[in-house]
């Protein structure tokens, strides 16, 4: 593709774009204060694109880049869900499916101190939040909002926990509410966890709901919104 | 080491417990019944001997090769089989490249425990020159993805590659018949393998503290497991290996159970096998068809088996009657057969519609006249003994050579292996006078049939050895693109006795269609 530098950086919003595809042209936008997400740099006057996918926009003034893999590439301000792999005397180390594995300061808890730091054994599953991450350093969690609150963040208890692509993530954390859940959610009562990572837990009372919300939430990945909702339909008619 | 750790898969509590809960009320995490197998698919590459095996999320490829080699000081006639696995680091992140793990290893062994202990594979007629030269099989399995459970998958691809697989015939010269030399696929057919019956593996998981039994482990099961049990079975009943290898105790009871569920199993997959090999004598379809000069051509196919038949006089072709052929093809399957000369098969009237059913190609088709003739190629140079007013069989493989029928008649076949596998039975087929399609009857007749050919059969071995080797004409018969029609009319008037591989006759239909 051709390098088309545009004022209107509109005409990219929600296009594919590839590595090497320059969206905006600085030179032309005055006095204007712009976001760069993941996948897009400054090139001097140009803003260029890094990675493949499809060039998003929010308002006022965030642009970025967003693909689906089943690799995750730590950003900050994600909220992922992490798996604890060991325990050291600063930091937790956790996995959050990036490139490196992920460090969980231990004071990073709401109320935490040296004396009241929590034990998590191997393998536990935590809902964190991204709060530094730059490339060629290990990340860096907590499990507390921007304000200090635990606001939901922490171990999960339960329930099941299974791995899909960084797009369907944020598919189901889209809003208004993506049709699988919304069907899902009319019938059925359960707890869902979604992690930026690709990482997704569910909980419900009996075994049987969560395998069924987990497969239905597998296998209508790649389905539009209408047929979601027709096989979302089968497949509980299935279970009834 | 942390970018190694980045990338490997981990195991959370959470799941650990909620897998052993599920099965607390019989519900894996894929939704699967604790003894239901995930979607077997089975695929084959376009050469002889590939397969491709697909068990749920895990992939498994087979590819058989052979090589003429000198056989082991111990055993000079019999000819050698090896399995070697390669776990590709694309499959799983845990898989290194270079020297196998310790699973891989034990996965090498189990398949080759259970192929070659049980002696699935007939390793005496791989001997060319006792003491000098066998063939040697070599199966080499990749895998590809690991979603679980790579002990049956792999199996089941090493089982569908060997039964796909075909090796060069090679005949003895020389002077003192010590010289090999091996031929060609274009020059003669290659042969496949013997193959008596199929090891299936059926893998067990044990999960949690009450031995909770589940069959095919997914990639979230063996990482939970607390035990692992696999048994190779076939469907004769017979336990061809069992590995359990460490893991948690289990009971008698349990294990006895495993084995009975396992012969279930491997009945299932068995039958999965040998359709998607095309040896289950399914859908029988024409695949060409010609009319010329009196003489009808038909190239039938089933499965991975071709069939040529030369119709002479035949009235309209329903009277060919599916169960009829595909009984026949049944018993030609994979086999050697030789030609002989004609077989009459008188008062058939209608060929049964089956034969339009499946797709055609073009032919002009509207011939009808009373008397039908099947010039079948059947192993006998004297018409006599095939009777003339009754049908006369297609004569291919006895059917005690049918390997996946009960049992071999060993007798039977150490006399056609020494004729170096031709094969030469006939079955009489006997379709009752009335012109009716052939029924049910027919097919009833031709079962017991097997056993009185048996003693027929051997008797004829040596016969064979004459009428083939003067019989078998020089290669330029063979060759394909030749013109079809002088080599029909060769094979009418001269009554050849060849030794002719049913593949041969895919060769054939490209001849026939490039006449066309």
């Amino acid at each position: 593709m051709e390098p088309k530098p545009s004022t209107t950086p509109s005409s990219f919003t929600d296009q594919q774009v590839f590595p090497g595809d320059v969206v905006l042209d600085l030179s032309k936008m005055a006095n204007q204060t712009i976001k760069l997400g993941g996948g897009l740099r400054q090139d001097g006057d140009v803003i260029s694109v890094m990675k493949a996918g499809k060039l998003r926009f929010s308002k006022p003034n965030k642009y970025w880049v967003e693909s689906s893999n089943k690799r995750y590439v730590p950003s900050a301000g994600d909220n992922v869900l992490g798996i604890v792999v060991d325990a050291k005397a600063d930091n937790f180390l956790v996995d959050i499916k990036g490139p490196t594995l992920a460090f969980l300061p231990v004071l990073a808890f709401e109320g935490g101190t040296r004396r009241n730091i929590p034990k998590f054994e191997m393998g536990t599953l935590l809902y964190v939040r991204v709060v530094k991450a730059n490339t060629g350093m290990n990340p860096e969690l907590s499990c507390m909002d921007a304000s200090g609150k635990a606001a939901e963040y922490g171990p999960l208890k339960e329930g099941f926990m299974f791995e899909s692509s960084t797009g369907l993530s944020r598919t189901l954390l889209s809003s208004p509410t993506c049709p699988v859940l919304e069907t899902l959610g009319k019938k059925l009562a359960f707890e869902i966890a979604v992690g930026l990572n690709g990482r997704v837990w569910v909980n419900a009372a009996s075994p049987s709901i969560v395998v069924l919300v987990a497969n239905t939430i597998m296998k209508t990945e790649s389905l539009s919104p209408v047929q979601q909702k027709i096989k979302v339909e089968s497949l509980m008619q299935r279970m009834r | 080491m942390e970018q190694r750790l980045g990338s490997t898969w981990r195991m959370t509590v959470n799941e650990k417990k909620f897998i052993e809960t599920a099965l607390l009320s019989d519900l894996r995490t894929d939704g699967r019944g604790p003894f239901d197998y995930r979607n077997l698919t089975i695929q084959f590459g376009s050469e002889d001997g590939s397969s491709e095996v697909q068990l749920g999320q895990t992939r498994v490829m087979g590819f058989v090769t052979s090589q003429l080699v000198q056989p082991y000081r111990d055993r000079p006639n019999e000819g050698s089989l090896a399995i070697f696995t390669e776990f590709s680091p694309m499959a799983d992140p845990s898989f290194e490249v270079g020297r196998p793990g310790e699973f891989a290893v034990e996965l090498g062994r189990i398949v080759d425990r259970g192929l070659r202990e049980s002696r699935a594979v007939d390793t005496e007629s791989l001997c060319v020159v006792a003491g000098k030269w066998v063939w040697s099989i070599r199966i080499d399995l990749h895998i590809l993805d690991n979603g679980g459970n790579l002990v049956d998958a792999a199996n089941i691809a090493a089982l569908a590659a060997l039964l796909t697989f075909r090796r060069p015939e090679c005949t003895l010269g020389g002077e003192d018949g010590q010289e090999v030399t091996i031929h060609p696929p274009d020059v003669r057919e290659p042969l496949p393998l013997i193959v008596h019956h199929l090891p299936i593996a059926v893998t067990f998981a044990f999960i949690g503290n009450e031995s909770t039994v589940v069959i095919d482990p997914s990639h979230f099961e063996e990482a939970v497991m607390g035990g692992k049990l696999t048994a190779t079975l076939n469907t004769n009943g017979d336990v061809c290996a069992i590995q359990k290898a460490g893991g948690e105790g289990v009971m008698q009871s349990v294990i006895m159970q495993c084995l009975r569920i396992a012969s279930v199993k491997a009945a299932d997959i068995t039958d999965k096998i040998k359709k998607a090999v095309g040896l289950d004598g399914g859908v029988v379809e024409v695949a060409h068809e010609r009319y010329e000069s009196g003489l009808w051509t038909l190239i039938l196919k089933n499965g991975g088996v071709w069939l040529l038949i030369l119709l002479t006089n035949w009235s309209s072709k329903e009277a060919f009657c599916s169960f009829t052929l595909l009984h026949l093809l049944e018993k030609l399957r994979n086999k050697t057969f030789v030609l002989v000369g004609k077989a009459a098969w008188k008062g058939v009237n209608n060929l049964s519609k089956e034969m339009e059913k499946p797709k055609m190609k073009t032919e002009d088709r509207s011939i009808n006249q009373d008397d039908m003739e099947i010039e079948i190629h059947s192993s006998k140079k004297d018409g006599s003994s095939l009777g003339d007013n009754k049908p006369k069989a297609f004569t291919g493989g006895p059917s005690s050579w049918d390997p996946y029928s009960k049992g071999v008649n060993v007798d039977e076949l150490k006399a056609s292996l020494a004729s170096r596998a031709v094969v030469t039975p006939k079955e009489e087929m006997d379709t009752s006078p009335p012109l009716k399609p052939a029924t049910d009857e027919s097919l009833k007749d031709a079962d017991p049939a097997p056993s009185s050919q048996e003693t027929a059969g051997t008797t004829e071995h040596t016969n064979e050895a004459k009428t083939l080797k003067d019989a078998v004409k020089p290669k330029h018969k063979r060759k394909k693109k030749k013109n079809l029609h002088h080599l029909f009319e060769t094979l009418l008037e001269t009554r050849l006795s060849r030794c002719c591989n049913v593949n041969l006759l895919c060769s054939l239909e490209l001849a026939i269609v490039a006449c066309n």
